[in-house]
């Protein structure tokens, strides 16, 4: 019975419940980064930028391969925390290099991406290729396997969520406002290197995380749509960020719960179940007009 | 009989971007209480002028200093409406509001009620306290450009700057802007530089103007620009 299947996930002693509340907190916390990609018309980052961070965990694997252990842990825990370190390094390199070249202003944005995108799905192939004794384990962390992750981990990583998504929420009048106004920001004597900065730290550690939790595809689809079906509902950031970060939760649980109960691969059933909501969400906002909305 | 103190200075200065000079040898000064006029071609380096003034670019060479090199002016800044994206799903309010983003401390950000009090009279003066629900982006020109002077007015500024603010908006609208920032100028004493490529009806409030034009900039008491000289040659259809 499939309603067995929904009270045996919500039990606290589900076997899978750190893949559970994994997926939900990718979807509640990725669209927070999400929203400023739409609007800042920087989509293409959120396909990009979860490539980057895969790359940046064959990376680490594959240095491990040869033997250069960088921390001090041992086993599993050590795996995990070098494939962190290589996806956050990676993936903060990558913005910080896309963010200068596209402040010389020089050549299109997108060929920009869509070059990093190519080099990235290359190497992450590549490196797991050059490091066959941990391919298996490379894989499963390529695809956000984190059924196996310690509790201290996981409590670790839910404590990096929870603290990226307060500042995303506490300080969302300064990243609107070098978002909406550079200039406007200027004249108000706000730093906007330094805030743009903070929004970038920030947009890393989620992908990146995100990525070592559910998988670059999970990851670029919870950038993207949950933002798009909140935005005909919204009025204002603060409503804007909270609808999409609700649409992500929901649509990530109702992802876990389907592939659970039906047997099917858990990232792309998330990813289709938040496309659902964006249908619905797109084909409701159509026929309602914006003045009869909330 | 004191002059007024001088807001924005520059002497012989050089304004452009990276390596490329885009205006040289600039020697202006705004006092406080003017309104200027930078006039021009489209592309002859206005809003390079501006930008600098702004302090967005900094001046090649020379030099360009703010209010005699004491605590900078608080400026009120408002771009060419299509500037902004209305992708944004902001209220008219919330637009205007940015005007308070100055700076925020912890409590500050918790004192919601009379940052909303501001700045509903910033839009209240500007005509557009009816719009403060509304989203930006189904706004008309004319009501974008009302919230935009409402945004600066916001941040309390001593130099209201504007880019072209009357540009795409109804003959209608465009007066009642121009009757705005006569009042703003004659009641509240603000310096206001405003960026035209016309002269037709805001000539009256010019108290100097700016006239940009191959690279130089030619400055002068607006009745003696429009009388004479380039200026006058250029607009005398509209004079």
């Amino acid at each position: 019975m499939t309603w067995d299947k929904l009270v045996e996930i919500l039990r606290p002693d589900f076997l899978l419940h750190h893949a559970l509340y994994g997926s939900v907190v990718v979807g509640l916390v990725c669209p927070l980064v999400g929203v400023y990609f739409l609007l800042r018309r920087l989509v293409f980052w959120g396909v990009a930028l979860p490539e980057v961070s895969a790359a940046g965990i064959a990376c680490a694997f594959l240095l491990q391969g040869f033997g250069l252990n960088l921390l001090a842990a041992g086993g599993e825990a050590q795996e995990r925390h070098l494939a962190i370190a290589g996806s956050v390094l990676f993936t903060i390199a990558a913005i910080l290099g896309l963010v200068w070249l596209d402040r010389r202003g020089k050549g299109a944005t997108e060929g920009r991406v869509g070059a990093v995108y190519a080099v990235a799905a290359a190497l992450s192939i590549l490196f797991v290729a050059w490091n066959a004794a941990g391919e298996t384990e490379m894989l499963g962390l390529l695809k956000g396997e984190i059924v196996t992750i310690s509790d201290a981990d996981f409590r670790a990583m839910l404590g990096a969520f929870a603290a990226t998504a307060v500042c995303f929420l506490v300080f969302q009048s300064e990243f609107l406002l070098v978002s909406y106004d550079r200039d406007m920001a200027v004249t108000l004597g706000r730093r906007v290197l330094l805030w743009d900065l903070f929004l970038y730290l920030l947009i890393g550690l989620v992908i990146s995380l995100g990525v070592m939790t559910a998988g670059p595809l999970v990851i670029f689809g919870f950038l993207v749509i949950p933002p798009m079906a909140a935005l005909p509902w919204s009025r204002g950031m603060l409503s804007f960020s909270l609808l999409a970060s609700a649409l992500g939760g929901l649509s990530a649980f109702a992802g876990f719960y389907i592939s659970y109960a039906y047997d099917l691969p858990l990232g792309p059933v998330a990813v289709c179940a938040a496309a659902l909501v964006l249908l619905l969400s797109t084909a409701a906002s159509e026929l309602l007009p914006r003045g009869h909305r909330a | 009989m004191t002059e007024a103190p001088s807001l924005v200075e520059f002497k012989n200065a050089a304004i452009g971007y990276g390596k490329t000079v885009v205006l040289k040898d600039v020697s202006l000064q705004v006092r406080s209480g003017d309104f200027l006029g930078v006039l021009g071609y489209n592309g002859s380096g206005k809003t390079t002028l501006m930008r600098t003034m702004l302090g967005l670019i900094p001046p090649l060479k020379g030099r360009f200093v703010l209010r005699g090199g004491g605590v900078p002016p608080r400026f009120g800044y408002v771009p060419q409406k299509e500037k902004l994206d209305p992708i944004y799903p902001l209220t008219a309010h919330a637009v205007a509001a940015m005007g308070t983003y100055r700076s925020f401390d912890f409590w500050g950000r918790l004192r919601g009620s009379r940052q909303s009090a501001h700045v509903r009279a910033a839009l209240k003066e500007c005509g557009a306290h009816e719009l403060e629900g509304k989203m930006y982006s189904e706004l008309s020109g004319g009501q974008r450009q009302r919230v935009l002077i409402a945004r600066a007015l916001a941040a309390q500024p001593e130099l209201l700057i504007l880019d072209e603010p009357l540009a795409g908006i109804d003959i209608t609208t465009q007066h009642a802007v121009l009757r705005l920032l006569k009042r703003l100028k004659d009641e509240r004493g603000l310096t206001i530089i405003m960026v035209s490529h016309r002269v037709q009806a805001e000539k009256d409030l010019f108290t100097h103007i700016a006239w940009v034009d191959g690279g130089k900039v030619e400055v002068g008491v607006a009745a003696e620009m429009l009388s004479s000289g380039r200026v006058n040659e250029v607009f005398k259809e509209e004079l």
